[in-house]
């Protein structure tokens, strides 16, 4: 992990999942002590910054899995007085964010077929904002995530 | 804390005239990297004849969409087979994920294991959709 601009935090990590562990201890632990000062965000608010920063990286593997891109993906936070901003970028594929089929209803049998597809639904509830930008080249999370 | 599952086999007496069942014991996280291992242990159960899984959650300490999934998985698994399962998630975090994809009106969420095995035998019908 290296400072980047000023106050950027960055961590590079390999496309596999047992990395997922220790991305989301480095963004939580950035998040909840804010080089010393008094974090923005309650423990809850960290939990979830936890999550949708694993939900984002979980999305880079796959899509880096997809096309066999061994690249490392970049994970960059930034902890503000009132918010904390954390960018997943990969070199995958990339997606149209518009086109992502909503799941059945909960209650109809068609639900229990599919075994995937909460992980964007988790961030937009969970997170304060969460900006794409995809193409051919990667795609780029922005997550931000304010006090509870 | 490493991933891992531990099986034990519910007690005969809890089982009576229900199918035969078996607890799943998860501890760590259940993410991309856990999720698997679960899939695994679950899918082996069901070949092995098992029709009741009670899924232990006590000792997870995070979950995420993957691990959701997977959970999900099982349930078709087993009612595919007249099976069911039940889900033991005391934790407020963990019962929160299932909660915020609606998950929490699909399984019986139970704080402990004695509830869980209790819902079991007596056979409660199954919530929400079915396989």
């Amino acid at each position: 992990m290296t400072g980047r601009p000023a106050d950027w935090i960055e961590l590079a990590v390999p496309p596999t999942p047992k990395y997922l562990q220790l991305v989301r201890a480095v963004v939580g632990a950035a998040a909840g002590s804010s080089a010393g000062a008094v974090s923005c965000l309650d423990p809850g608010r960290v939990a979830d910054l936890r999550l949708v920063v694993s939900e984002a990286v979980t999305n880079a593997i796959k899509a880096q899995g997809s096309v066999g891109v061994p690249d490392r993906i970049v994970i960059r936070c930034r902890v503000e007085f009132d918010h904390v901003v954390v960018e997943v970028a990969d070199r995958g594929p990339g997606f149209d964010p518009d086109a992502v089929a909503d799941l059945p209803d909960v209650e109809t049998p068609e639900r229990l077929r599919h075994e995937s597809g909460l992980g964007v639904a988790l961030m937009q509830r969970l997170a304060d904002g969460a900006a794409v930008e995809s193409g051919p080249d990667g795609t780029t999370v922005r997550l931000t995530i304010r006090p509870g | 804390m490493q991933f891992d599952v531990h099986r034990r086999d519910l007690p005969r007496d809890e089982t009576v005239g229900g199918p035969a069942g078996v607890m799943l014991i998860v501890l760590g996280d259940l993410d991309m990297a856990g999720a698997p291992g679960l899939r695994q242990a679950v899918v082996a159960e069901v070949t092995a004849g098992s029709r009741l899984v009670v899924l232990d959650l006590t000792a997870v300490d995070f979950v995420d969409s993957v691990g959701l999934g997977v959970v999900v998985g099982a349930l078709r698994r087993l009612r595919a087979h007249d099976g069911d399962l039940m889900v033991v998630c005391p934790e407020p975090r963990i019962r929160q994920v299932f909660e915020l994809c609606d998950l929490d009106r699909v399984f019986d969420l139970h704080v402990d294991v004695e509830s869980a095995v209790d819902a079991a035998v007596n056979d409660a019908p199954p919530r929400g959709m079915s396989a």
